[in-house]
């Protein structure tokens, strides 16, 4: 499955993009919401996407409402980010996540998360 | 160096108390949870620590060495089909068997509690607060219960299994990013000590008994006696609910085998 990795940290993006290959997974990253659009534009078949929330020019929030409005996707969209206030986690759901990780997290949850939203 | 007598004195103590089985070519498992013992009742050799439990052995040493004895692995929702098999088959079967009964259940290896707070949350968005029920949690770990007590998980342990709508709706976000589960859920559960080898049963109580992934640790003979207790601890017509690949194979106990929602259960006889 294409996975679209959307997150400004490189490390991250290095160990979370390793981590998804190592499943069999191709990955496409992003480094934050404006580029994660182009990326939308380029990649037409893509399986889930993994969204940092804190992140320059367009954060994972404002992606959400983005693509609330322009239905840019049509895939699930997991947040991936260490806000773990339950606020935070209530407004990206409202605004179209459909599942949430926390960061720090291990691969068994990174695996059963997609797994999850992908079954729907 | 542990000797052979330090080793086979710990085994036997465990599987006394617990069940849980070291055989000789395992003695080597026991070590870390020796050194363990040594550390926490500050004895400085293995002998000091076999002196101890021969000559001033204390309820609380008793109960320590039982808490790193049990593998309290568990996670919320594991293996998912029985808590849809719970509200979609078994419950609205036992309201034609047992009508305006309130369903009493048992989840009688419940570890760190998330197996308990899965069946309240099935319950509470299948049923809402329409349901009539009691539900009993025990364990025999003390560390385990104290846990599930607390009803305080950490970041990892609410991502394991938990979808995050029921974690933002049952749990309240408390200091060190760990996670509280609220009162409308834990209200329900009621937390206590059983051992399955050593305690007294009740007999005829319960509608649903969860015992799951923990008669995989005793021997066919365990396995046999604990099971013939939990049949006579169901109501007629009760449902058993086991893990995944758990069975009552090797044993006599008469419990009809049944798929529900994909979910394999095993229902005493109705009479
Ligand atoms: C692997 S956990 C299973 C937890 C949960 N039922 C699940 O399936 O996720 C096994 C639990 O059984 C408990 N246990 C082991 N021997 C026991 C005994 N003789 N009586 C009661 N509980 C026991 C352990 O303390 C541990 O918490
Ligand atoms: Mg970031």
């Amino acid at each position: 499955m294409k996975v679209l990795l959307v997150d400004d940290s490189n490390s991250i993006a290095m160990v979370v993009g390793q981590m998804l290959q190592d499943l069999g997974h191709e990955v496409v990253r992003a480094k934050d919401g404006k580029d994660a659009i182009a990326k939308v534009n380029e990649n037409s078949d893509i399986g889930v996407v993994l969204l940092d929330w804190n992140m320059p020019e367009m954060d994972g929030l404002e992606f959400l409402e983005y693509n609330q409005k322009n239905k840019i996707l049509s895939c699930p969209i997991i947040m991936m980010t260490t806000e773990n206030k339950p606020e935070k986690i209530v407004k990206a759901l409202q605004n179209g996540a459909s599942e949430y990780i926390m960061k720090p997290f291990t691969q068994d949850i990174l695996v059963s998360k997609i797994d999850t939203v992908v079954k729907g | 160096m542990i000797s052979q007598e330090i080793y086979k004195y710990f085994a036997d103590f465990v599987f006394k108390k617990t069940g849980i089985f070291y055989p000789e070519k395992d003695f080597y498992r026991l070590d870390s949870r020796i050194n363990t013992m040594m550390k926490e009742f500050r004895c400085d050799t293995p002998d000091d620590l076999y002196q101890m439990f021969l000559t001033k052995k204390t309820e609380q040493m008793e109960r320590f060495l039982i808490d790193i004895c049990t593998n309290n692995e568990t996670y919320f929702f594991r293996d998912n089909k029985p808590f849809d098999a719970l509200v979609n088959d078994i419950i609205p079967q036992l309201q034609e068997i047992y009508p305006n009964q309130t369903i009493q259940m048992w989840s009688c290896a419940s570890s760190t509690g998330q197996e308990p707070l899965s069946i309240m949350m099935s319950l509470k968005e299948k049923f809402g607060d329409s349901l009539n029920f009691s539900l009993k949690a025990t364990d025999i770990s003390s560390k385990a219960l104290k846990k599930a007590t607390d009803g305080v998980y950490s970041n990892l342990d609410v991502q394991r299994g938990l979808p995050v709508q029921l974690l933002v709706k049952y749990f309240e976000s408390v200091e060190n990013s760990q996670w509280k589960v609220k009162s409308e859920l834990s209200k329900h559960v009621s937390y206590s000590s059983f051992n399955l080898l050593t305690d007294i049963f009740e007999r005829n109580k319960f509608h649903v008994v969860f015992c799951r992934n923990v008669l995989i640790y005793q021997n066919p003979e365990n396995k046999q006696e604990i099971l013939s207790n939990i049949y006579h601890a169901l109501k007629p017509g009760g449902f058993l609910v086991m893990g995944a690949g758990e069975s009552l194979i090797g044993t006599n106990i008469q419990l009809e085998q049944k798929s529900l929602s994909g979910c394999m259960v095993f229902q005493r006889p109705k009479e």
